[in-house]
């Protein structure tokens, strides 16, 4: 369980988070909505550990985060990044590889199957399409063996199709893990999630 | 092409220039190079295993430094420019082993005189580090700034000293390999080595640091302590290098750029031939500079910036350059 209580954060005297409280279990799939400028992005940067609390406390699995080495944190909760930096020329499939993959849920071969990133892996990087790349980050966070997955805006560069096939994945993935999706455009969405956290 | 190949191809190559690098020189030798093997008297013998031979290990190790020191500092920094002259080791490492030198507390090529030029390098390289802005180009520019001051109070400290020679360090501008000995390499190769062998281990984050700093720490690394440990590890690679060698320009920048277009941007990866490229560049590098206008040497640095100058420029209109702006 990720856990989160009283949760503020502050850029110099902005503040940007306003004491919020909440938590993602297991086998749950859920949607954190807000406008813009609501601290979704905050929030999965305080518990992914890149930014640190002003106050409040926040646990993963019932232990204070700032109380768990980094690389054992990443093994408790996986987060895609908004924009991931992709400046060398990698192959995806070096990507994909650079985390040792351990998966119960679903396989690595399933993930990209279903991302439909299988005809792309030996492309460089910075050859494909702002979704591609997109899909390529969402295969790197859930080949990472973790319980929780937080993904900030995964569909914002991505077209229909491919918005439908990946949350039938996130489905599947939801049932053995905890998730979390953030997303600011979330009208037609919101069907598919089992609950929804605002921020405002 | 494969991997194996390329080490091969840059292995066979590296065994070819240091052979050159014992046969060709301004005395001919007489006799043939094999026979000389287990001698030590006779002016061929003298001439081939105390001034050539210390010589050639010490292009073939400080050409290795320079190349794996590139790669692992453009990889840290996120940025091809990032060589480590630009990042105020190399000018770092000067300092250090001018203040040894010009005040007597030190003799060129001793342990301290090393010791000094890798302190100096990490610290210029965390100075750096400390005050540069955390955004833009701002840790680039730092790093310029710092290095003309550091360069600068080196220069002073050479023109007032009251040690005879210290002037003659001035040829630290271009880098020379003329005052390597036997002695020299002994000090540093060890130093060079720890720097290796950091740079194997800093290398294996790298490649997951690339994509972020937010990114490296959701998946499970530091990437304050990467950066800690990277600059470590250059110092070890930069500092001796230069207390020997002075500051060689363009070899950290080129042969990274070399490497990512034959076998990819892998860091893990690009450290072994990284070294060997490297190597290689420095042995051919200097058999030019003593060779083509015999009798008279070439300041290294002149070379590698003749060469090494154009062949990146050509490097970064191929199609497969490895970098693309992101701002």
């Amino acid at each position: 369980m990720i856990k989160w209580h009283d949760l503020a954060f502050y850029r110099g005297d902005k503040l940007i988070l306003d004491s919020v409280s909440g938590q993602l279990a297991k086998g749950e799939l859920v949607l954190l909505s807000g406008i813009n400028g609501s601290g979704k992005t905050t929030l999965l940067n305080l518990i992914g550990g890149a930014l640190l609390p002003s106050s409040g406390t926040l646990t993963l699995n019932g232990k204070e985060l700032q109380e768990i080495r980094i690389q054992d944190q990443a093994k408790i909760r996986s987060i895609a990044p908004q924009n991931r930096t992709f400046n060398m020329g990698f192959k995806v499939r070096e990507l994909l590889n650079l985390q040792p993959a351990n998966r119960k849920a679903l396989s690595t071969d399933e993930i990209i199957e279903e991302l439909g990133v299988v005809e792309i892996l030996d492309s460089s990087i910075l050859e494909l399409s702002l979704g591609q790349q997109q899909k390529v980050s969402l295969a790197i966070t859930l080949i990472q063996e973790a319980d929780f997955y937080l993904l900030d805006e995964p569909f914002s560069a991505q077209d229909a199709t491919s918005v439908r096939r990946i949350l039938r994945l996130l489905q599947e993935v939801a049932k053995t893990k905890g998730l979390m999706v953030v997303s600011h455009n979330t009208d037609h969405l919101d069907a598919n999630f089992d609950r929804e956290i605002k921020l405002s | 092409m494969k991997r194996s190949y390329l080490y091969l191809f840059s292995f066979v190559l590296l065994v070819i220039l240091f052979i050159l690098s014992l046969q060709i020189g301004v005395i001919h030798l007489q006799t043939p190079l094999i026979k000389l093997i287990g001698k030590n008297s006779g002016v061929d013998a003298t001439t081939v295993w105390q001034i050539r031979f210390p010589r050639a290990m010490g292009a073939l190790l400080v050409g290795a430094a320079l190349g794996v020191a590139g790669a692992i500092a453009q990889g840290i920094f996120r940025n091809p420019l990032a060589e480590p002259a630009l990042i105020g080791l190399t000018s770092g490492a000067t300092l250090g082993t001018i203040a040894v030198i010009s005040t007597g507390v030190a003799e060129f090529g001793s342990r301290t005189n090393v010791e000094s030029a890798i302190l100096f390098a990490a610290l210029s390289a965390f100075l750096i580090y400390f005050l540069a802005p955390q955004k833009g180009f701002g840790f680039l520019i730092t790093g310029i700034a710092i290095s003309a001051t550091l360069t600068a109070i080196a220069g002073v400290m050479i023109s007032i000293s009251s040690k005879p020679g210290v002037q003659a360090i001035s040829f630290w501008n271009f880098g020379s390999l003329a005052l390597l000995n036997s002695q020299i390499i002994k000090v540093i190769a060890p130093f060079i080595e720890v720097g290796f062998i950091l740079a194997l281990f800093v290398s294996r984050k790298l490649d997951i640091y690339s994509l972020g700093d937010n990114s490296a720490r959701f998946m499970g690394i530091n990437p304050k302590a990467v950066r800690v440990w990277a600059i470590i590890a250059l110092a070890f690679l930069i500092g001796p290098s230069v207390s020997a060698v002075g500051a060689i320009a363009f070899v950290g920048l080129l042969v990274p750029h070399i490497v990512r277009l034959l076998i990819g941007p892998s860091h893990r990866k690009m450290v072994g031939l990284s070294a060997m490229i490297g190597a290689d560049l420095l042995l051919l590098a200097d058999l030019l500079v003593r060779t083509i206008f015999q009798p008279h040497e070439i300041p290294l640095g002149l070379i590698t910036s003749l060469i090494g100058a154009p062949v990146l420029i050509l490097l970064l209109r191929t199609k497969n350059a490895m970098w693309v702006s992101h701002d």
